[in-house]
């Protein structure tokens, strides 16, 4: 539980003198009500044993001043425990943030947005709570039972040692209780279990619709449901002897006491000072029993908040270890692009093995292979934003690494398939691309890029909100967008991922022609999926199982049996093929 | 009160039923909490006021009380726990065979990893709500007023003194509420705020980096973030203060019952007894309520939970009637859909689709073509106009019945963590693993499957991560081979498939449209020249339909779509 603390604690480093004002306070605020059940023993006292009514208004307003005093300290305890969690909070999140700005686009390819979102965002807020609640309840919880304890030795030897007996016979059964960490390692698995099939069956919903395959798909579901529920009511049927025999313990105090004194009537005199002990116990171990019950509750919830801090930890981990760094080199000497034996993968399984080869500057590349092939990977690779397992990438002669960050964005452009655009206008989704490109300039990148017609679409042409009601872009016209933004950038070197027909159909050509301007007096790799139209680049490489195993022109390789006229032709048959017709 | 609970909780009549019984046992451990206290009054009378009673007698009454005591407890115990499981385990059955049954548009309003959730951590959050809070609340309900009534009814002026002071602290709180609401609210708009940046900043990420955005970027989320810490704290302060008063406000009834009560015992109205048995009383209370008010704010933040579960159980299900269907000619008059309200879809189509014949639907992105497939096939139900096959409405027939005679094959494929023969079966559960393999040779799978470890009996992984998408989309029509139902939809199966995979899907599709009624969209133009009928959807209406040589005469949008195919085709860098 302590380590959970200190790892959070290490993230609020300005804040850190709250957490001493929220101990001290919470402790504070239990003397204060340890001190209202004094003054309520001494009034007792007085009334029952002396027979003294005297001082009674005082000490009802001592021990009212006492519990709202006490209320009162700790209220700032908890709002102190709060703005140290809120700010943890903002901390973890900002982390993130700092994390996300930094991982590799590895990162990225792996996990999915919705995921990373939901475990900053979750994890973030659940750390807050451990600290914001929990943090004064466990100074409060650790200091009131010896509190209560001296209480109750002050009232006599005989109620001090029967509270004593309670609270260790209370923590005995709470142990008998969470003791069975088997058991909740196995109930952890059920409820696991029973996330993933839901999302497996949610998910497959569709299909288990047009299928009506609801029996099949549902068993898993069942299955895990039911298990769980065992688990839990088997987990709930080993404490429940524990449970009740605690609660009847502390509640029932005085009836289990009562006949001993009478049994044993030579111990215990029947006077006003025995009645008084039990009226004293009885109210003790009321208050006991709901310190205990906090404690529980605490390490409860200090186990969530221990799993919150892990997992957050694990992702920054992850995007730390694929944080980019980058080197101070500003200008390239020229843009020639070399893979130097470079081996590169997702997960564990190398997509790209020991690939090596050159590109010279200012011509055309063509990357063409069957889909997992690793033309993409290569093609990605070139943007910079990537952490190569080994080998290197180097433009003009060095590695990519070697150059600032601001050198490579400056001079690689690239226009992929799933372009995003920003909830902003049109106009400022093209103008990010160089802030000091004057109006005329991306309006000049608008035409080129062919964006016209998309912009007649709108009343409000290049000052419509994306995002907003009825704006409407398809996957072509988002491309286009941003092949216009590539274009205000002119970058020397162009990575582009053709358009395939299926993005789009219509507008397709629009795409080929928006491609084509933007190609111009560039260095240019292009991965290519409509092989009729990379016949004309200066030089097609064939990848196949992450190797370049074929290089040359549409003519050299079209001339011999290579792999590329293999595609060329399946590509033409393809093209040919016709749904039948029916009679 | 059942459906009160029923509604109010969300919970199954049976789960229902047993909380009553655990708030009944609640209540009743609740009272017995107090004959400890009456024992130990009995003890005080005896040994302060000297009224002497046989030691057997107090023996008796100890042991009957622990055993009163203990035995609700047990009962309690199982009541409030035991139970709980079974009914969290019917709610989520019921919440599953109840999305089962819901048409596909409602997945399309909500996310996902929403109703994952729902399922899970919601129906997790009532199982707790069940077990802990709802018997206790609800039975201090009861108890209290019991109390009240017991304790003003005794001595009306000291039980007004102890009860007053509570009831005050719960108004307090109860005024307080609307105020907290609205912080509430604001803070929650914020954090909605903050995910939709948060979310955007991920999704964009190679954008921003590639446009060197991460300073602005950065900068604009810090501050959201510590805007929304602000908000935060104050929301918690709007919500601690009244606590805190109210909480005031309800110590004064232990101070006050000593005071009044000392000056009634000295006039001699009350005795000692009447005046130590009312302030165990307004201890007790007290203790009651801060068990209470942390119920109270489970119960609170159980709402929102609450009401997504009962979102899903009053959503429309699809009605429709078993119905057998002879002919399976498919007829479109003047239907209209649209999503979400303010965006319509389809404007009144209109066209048919003849048993054993070819039509395919043309048109440029977004023109509604996938929402018509998704129409005819009960993905979702249209909102104007009629939809008939073999002359009944399809919204007569019910799902069950319709997609017997359906088979739909999509761009994206769904698949389970299960073996490949089983994901094929999933076609024809009563089909041989004989039938499932001569599916698979048919849509060209065989290949592929006895390159895997076990063949047909390899897991494939969640949703099938390890396999191609050609090899996906290939199961996908070797589940559609093996159902050979009379009525195929095909939407756009090769788009996201390389050339080779494409030929290979090309291969084996002309064989499982044969002899059916067949509703194809295409992303290869050309591929659907020689079909029967040609059915051209421009802006949600139906512009022209006939066969190729007749479109190209009339339809102005098909001449566009074919004119952009050719240049498309020849095009060179």
């Amino acid at each position: 539980m302590f380590k959970v603390y200190r790892k959070l604690f290490a993230y609020v480093p300005e804040k850190r003198y709250l957490i001493y004002v929220s101990v001290v306070l919470s402790v504070l605020s239990t003397f204060a009500a340890a001190g209202a059940y004094y003054y309520l023993y001494v009034f007792f006292d007085r009334l029952i044993v002396e027979g003294d009514f005297s001082g009674s208004v005082f000490y009802a307003w001592v021990i009212f001043g006492l519990l709202i005093g006490g209320n009162a300290v700790y209220f700032i305890g908890v709002l102190a425990s709060h703005v140290l969690g809120f700010r943890l909070e903002t901390n973890l999140r900002k982390r993130g943030i700092d994390g996300l700005a930094g991982a590799s686009f590895r990162f990225f390819d792996l996990n999915s947005s919705g995921r990373i979102r939901k475990i900053i965002d979750d994890n973030a807020s659940q750390t807050h709570s451990i600290v914001a609640h929990l943090l004064p309840d466990i100074a409060n919880a650790l200091a009131k039972p010896f509190l209560l304890l001296i209480v109750g030795f002050i009232v006599s030897l005989r109620v001090g040692i029967c509270l004593t007996i309670l609270t260790v016979a209370a923590v005995l059964l709470y142990a008998g209780m969470s003791g069975e960490t088997q058991f909740m390692k196995y109930y952890q698995q059920a409820l696991e279990r029973l996330s993933a099939e839901s999302v497996e069956y949610v998910r497959g919903i569709q299909v288990v619709k047009i299928f009506n395959a609801d029996a099949r798909s549902f068993k898993a579901l069942y299955e895990a449901i039911r298990d769980y529920a065992k688990f839990a009511l088997n987990y709930s049927m080993s404490c429940k002897v524990p449970w009740v025999l605690l609660q009847w313990f502390m509640f029932a105090i005085t009836a289990i006491l009562v006949p001993f004194i009478f049994l044993l009537s030579g111990i215990f005199t029947h006077g006003p000072e025995t009645a008084l002990e039990l009226l004293m116990l009885m109210l003790l171990s009321g208050v006991m029993f709901s310190t205990i019950m906090k404690v529980m509750y605490v390490v409860m919830y200090s186990f969530n908040g221990g799993m919150a801090v892990d997992k957050l930890e694990n992702m920054y981990e992850e995007m730390h270890k694929d944080t980019l760094q980058h080197g101070t080199r500003e200008s390239f000497l020229n843009y020639d692009i070399e893979f130097d034996h470079v081996t590169f993968g997702y997960g564990e399984k190398p997509v790209l093995k020991d690939v090596s080869f050159t590109l010279k500057q200012n011509r055309s590349y063509a990357l063409v292979g069957a889909s997992g092939s690793g033309k993409s990977t290569i093609a990605k690779l070139i943007s910079g934003f990537y952490k190569v397992d080994k080998g290197a990438i180097k433009i003009g002669s060095h590695p990519l690494g070697e150059y600032s960050e601001n050198a490579l964005l400056e001079n690689i452009a690239f226009v992929f398939q799933d372009v995003k655009l920003f909830k902003t206008t049109l106009y400022e989704n093209v103008a990010l691309a160089d802030r000091n490109a004057g109006r005329e300039k991306v309006m000049e990148a608008f035409r080129r890029a062919g964006c016209e017609s998309i912009l007649d679409k709108f009343k409000d042409r290049e000052n419509t909100m994306i995002g907003s009601k009825g704006v409407y872009l398809s996957g072509g016209e988002k491309q286009r967008i941003g092949i216009a933004r590539a274009i205000l950038k002119d970058a020397k070197i162009v990575i582009m991922d053709e358009a395939s027909a299926a993005v789009d159909p219509e507008n397709e050509h629009e795409l080929q022609k928006a491609f084509a301007e933007l190609m111009k007096d560039k260095t240019v790799i292009m991965i290519a999926h409509r092989l009729t139209s990379v016949r004309n680049v200066d030089e097609i490489l064939v990848i196949e199982d992450g190797k370049v195993i074929e290089r040359g022109n549409d003519k050299e390789l079209m001339a011999e049996d290579s792999r590329y006229r293999f595609f060329q032709e399946l590509y033409a048959q393809a093209n040919e093929w016709r749904v039948r017709e029916h009679a | 009160m059942r459906k009160w609970l029923e509604r109010r909780f969300a919970l199954t009549p049976q789960g229902a039923g047993d909380t009553m019984k655990a708030i009944l046992a609640s209540f009743l451990v609740s009272l017995s909490a107090y004959a400890p206290a009456c024992l130990l009054l009995l003890v005080i009378d005896d040994f302060v006021l000297g009224h002497h009673r046989p030691a057997a007698f107090y023996i008796v009454l100890s042991i009957v009380i622990l055993v009163v005591i203990l035995i609700l407890m047990f009962i309690e115990y199982d009541s409030m726990y035991n139970t709980t499981y079974r009914e969290s385990a019917n709610l989520r059955i019921e919440i599953a065979d109840r999305l089962n049954r819901l048409p596909l548009s409602y997945f399309s309003r909500h996310d996902m990893s929403d109703l994952t959730q729902t399922i899970m951590s919601d129906v997790e959050a009532i199982e707790h709500a069940m077990s802990h809070s709802i018997p206790k609340f609800v039975a201090f309900f009861f108890y209290f007023p019991l109390l009240a009534v017991m304790l003003i009814g005794y001595n009306w002026k000291l039980g007004l003194i102890v009860i007053v002071p509570i009831a005050l602290g719960y108004g307090l709180i109860a005024l307080s509420k609307r105020v907290q609401i609205r912080m509430n609210k604001k803070y929650y708009l914020q954090l909605r705020k903050n995910s939709e940046s948060f979310q955007e900043a991920i999704e964009n990420a190679q954008e921003i980096r590639s446009f060197g955005l991460n300073k602005t970027l950065r900068s604009g989320l810090n501050a959201q973030m510590e805007e929304s810490e602000k908000l935060h704290l104050l929301s918690e302060i709007t919500s601690a203060i009244p606590l805190l008063l109210s909480n005031i406000v309800m110590q004064l009834s232990l101070a006050l019952v000593i005071i009044v009560g000392i000056n009634m015992m000295i006039n001699g109205e009350i005795s000692i007894l009447v005046l130590i048995a009312y302030i165990i009383a307004a201890l007790k209370i007290k203790e009651a309520v801060d068990t209470i008010s942390e119920n109270v704010s489970e119960l609170y933040y159980l709402d929102a939970r609450i009401e997504r579960i009962n979102d899903i159980r009053s959503a429309e299900v699809q009605e429709g009637q078993d119905t057998e269907i002879s002919s399976c000619d498919i007829s479109l008059q003047d239907v209209t859909f649209a999503y979400n309200e303010d965006t319509p879809v389809l404007n009144g189509v209109t066209f048919e689709a003849k048993q054993d014949e070819v039509t395919a639907l043309v048109g440029v992105s977004g023109c509604g073509k996938t929402s018509i497939l998704r129409l005819i096939s009960r993905l979702y139900d249209y909102d104007g106009g009629t939809i008939t096959i073999d002359g009944k409405d399809i919204q007569g027939i019910s799902t069950n019945s319709l997609f017997k005679k359906v088979s739909i094959v999509f761009q994206d494929v769904t698949l389970f963590n299960t073996s490949v023969m089983e994901n094929i079966r999933l076609g024809d559960k009563n089909a041989s693993d004989a039938q499932v393999m001569e599916a698979a040779r048919l849509a060209g799978c065989d290949e592929f499957i006895s390159k895997l470890p076990e063949g047909y009996d390899t897991k494939i992984g969640e949703n099938g991560i390890t396999l191609s998408g050609g090899e996906r989309q290939r199961l996908s029509i070797a589940r559609a081979f093996l159902k050979d139902a009379p009525i195929v939809i095909l939407d756009e199966i090769a788009a996201a498939l390389d050339v080779e995979n494409e030929k290979k899907i090309q291969d084996s599709l002309n064989q499982l449209i044969a002899g059916k009624t067949v509703i194809i969209i295409s992303h290869r133009l050309k591929s659907v020249e020689h079909v029967n009928k040609i059915v051209v959807i421009d802006a949600g209406k139906v512009e022209a339909s006939g066969t190729h040589e007749e479109l190209l005469d009339t339809s102005p949008t098909y001449q566009k779509l074919v004119k952009n195919a050719t240049l498309a085709e020849q095009f060179m860098y």
